[in-house]
């Protein structure tokens, strides 16, 4: 039975986010982050949940175009704003041009990290598209991958940025 | 996941927050950037009752004052803080400090205002509770500290670790402080209580609305040192900012600020030997000697598994460099040391 002297919970709040160009209108309480929206919610579980506490970047997203934790992002803060996710960077099941380079270079390999660093990249060159070295390792400082020792992420991004790091595989 | 409820509401303005934080009863927070409130409420050691968040508050960018003070709203983030040219030019060691917080993605949302607001760290503090202990410590109502049990009641040894904070201490900023009653100005260092368990004067209802950097005068050099293990994505171990004057054509210190992060309740300013520094000819032997002396000023709490002589140590060998980065900048005089 319920506790009669219980606080009224606060009552969901419709919210409208564009994500991955597709407007979704979701109810949610405060406490929701935008990570359980964009996983539980709308189904796109490529955004990744590790640390739920902004230390790791697996759950990077673009948010009206910046990188940012959705882990710690409450959903209502969000309202009327745009979301991309790692699903953005694909078309009909073919992979974006930074994905391939990713994968040409073996920058992931657990391929838990590999989302919010492709959104974290992706970022990066949208702003800067020829990142030197100290910039791109300053763009992921706030991404973590435990398998690959980072060097074949940062060859990936100088890869598809076309400044000098040639392909492995193709 | 933050496995409770609360309200959330957005302010038009900063005046309105304000009034609505006095008006409400239940325990309420502002919420700018979330990026330590957020982490602080999902393991529970900050359970609001409301969030009122400021991100709706339009805010102006960094502008220069009739007196040539720069002038940051609260509410600016610190990427904008790291890439204006305008902070870059005016007070570079508040960039330099902006862009070591976190890491990127922090950045874009993080606040000025909630960095120097954030809640002091320990070990226990800091981690999810319910699989680790059962009783809360000294600054969660509990009655023992968990990696200090010797301390006496009600004696924390949080750090406040704020990467900006020594800076804008060392270049005397003031900050002005919207409450109930209007509007005051205050010395930076007014906001820090040095007590780990209420480590911010500010009171429930309090914002912080600007901070204010006087222009550097001629003859000015800065150093910034953040020591890390990693040097990305980190609180630090230990934090220095330095800001000191040279007489004009020569090394001879006419004035110094040193203040110390990362390792006490709050920042610190090293009274002693900036007293030491100024009519002093900063050499590199001199330099040795003040680096030696401010390590033994300086009180460091251990923390995160970093001993008290170890943080001494730390405080000496990177002091010194910064010390020395201060100076070369000094001797290059104002319009070359900007970067
Ligand atoms: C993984 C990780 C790494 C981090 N690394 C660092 C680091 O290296 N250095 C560092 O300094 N910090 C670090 N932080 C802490 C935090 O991200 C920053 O301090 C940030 O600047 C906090 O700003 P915010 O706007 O997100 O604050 P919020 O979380 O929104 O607020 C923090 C507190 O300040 C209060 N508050 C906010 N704005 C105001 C205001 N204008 N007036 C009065 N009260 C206010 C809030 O009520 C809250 O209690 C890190 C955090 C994480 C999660
Ligand atoms: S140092 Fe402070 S925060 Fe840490 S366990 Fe002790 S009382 Fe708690
Ligand atoms: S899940 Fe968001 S930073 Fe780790
Ligand atoms: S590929 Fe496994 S964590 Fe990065």
């Amino acid at each position: 039975m319920r506790d009669a002297t219980a606080k009224a919970r606060p009552a969901p709040r419709l919210i409208t986010l564009t994500i991955n160009g597709e407007v979704r209108e979701v109810m949610v309480r405060p406490r929701i982050m935008l990570l359980e929206v964009i996983r539980d919610h709308v189904g796109l579980t490529g955004t990744k949940d590790g640390c739920e506490s902004g230390t790791c970047g697996a759950c990077t997203v673009l948010l009206n175009g910046k990188p940012v934790l959705s882990c710690i992002t409450l959903a209502v803060e969000c309202d009327g704003k745009t979301v991309e996710t790692v699903e953005s960077l694909s078309e009909g099941g073919k992979l974006g041009d930074l994905q391939e380079a990713f994968l040409d270079q073996g920058a992931t390999q657990c391929g838990f990290c590999t989302p919010g660093i492709l959104m974290s990249a992706k970022a990066l060159l949208k702003n800067n598209p020829k990142p030197s070295l100290p910039e791109i390792k300053k763009a992921l400082e706030g991404n973590l991958c435990r398998c690959t020792g980072y060097n074949a992420i940062v060859d990936a991004i100088l890869q598809v940025s076309d400044q000098g790091v040639a392909p492995l595989m193709k | 996941m933050i496995l409770f409820d609360f309200e959330h509401e957005s302010s038009p303005s900063a005046e309105a927050a304000v009034a609505r934080l006095n008006e409400v009863s239940e325990e309420t927070r502002f919420l700018a950037g979330g990026t330590d409130l957020i982490p602080n409420m999902r393991i529970g050691i900050t359970k609001p009752e409301r969030l009122i968040s400021l991100t709706s508050i339009p805010y102006a960018p960094p502008t220069l004052d009739a007196k040539g003070w720069l002038e940051i709203d609260a509410l600016t983030k610190l990427s904008e803080i790291e890439h204006s040219k305008l902070v870059g030019d005016a007070a570079p060691m508040l960039a330099a400090s902006a862009h070591s917080v976190a890491g990127n993605q922090i950045r874009q949302v993080a606040t000025l205002g909630g960095n120097l607001c954030q809640e002091t760290r320990c070990l226990y503090l800091n981690q999810k509770h319910d699989f680790q202990f059962v009783e809360p410590c000294f600054k969660r109502g509990g009655d023992c500290c968990y990696p200090f049990p010797k301390n006496k009641k009600n004696v924390c040894w949080s750090v406040y670790m704020s990467d900006i904070a020594p800076v804008l201490m060392a270049l005397n900023a003031e900050v002005s402080v919207l409450g109930a009653g209007g509007e005051v100005r205050l010395p930076i260092a007014a906001l820090f209580t040095g007590d780990g368990l209420r480590p911010h004067t500010l009171n429930p209802g309090e914002l912080i609305r600007r901070i204010h950097i006087p222009p550097a005068p001629s003859h000015f050099g800065w150093g910034y040192h953040k020591s890390t293990v990693r040097g990305g994505l980190e609180f630090a171990t230990a934090l220095m900012a330095v800001a000191l004057e040279v007489k004009a054509g020569g090394l001879v210190c006419s004035d110094a600020r040193i203040a110390i992060g990362a390792v006490n309740e709050g920042p610190v300013r090293l009274d002693k030997t900036e007293a030491a520094m100024r009519g002093l000819e900063l050499n590199p032997a001199n330099l040795r000697m003040l680096a030696d002396q401010a390590s033994q000023e300086v009180n460091p709490l251990p923390h995160h598994g970093f001993s008290k002589p170890y943080l001494r140590d730390n405080i000496r060998v990177h002091l010194k460099r910064t010390l020395s980065l201060a100076v070369e900048r000094a001797g290059k005089g104002l319009k070359e040391n900007r970067s």
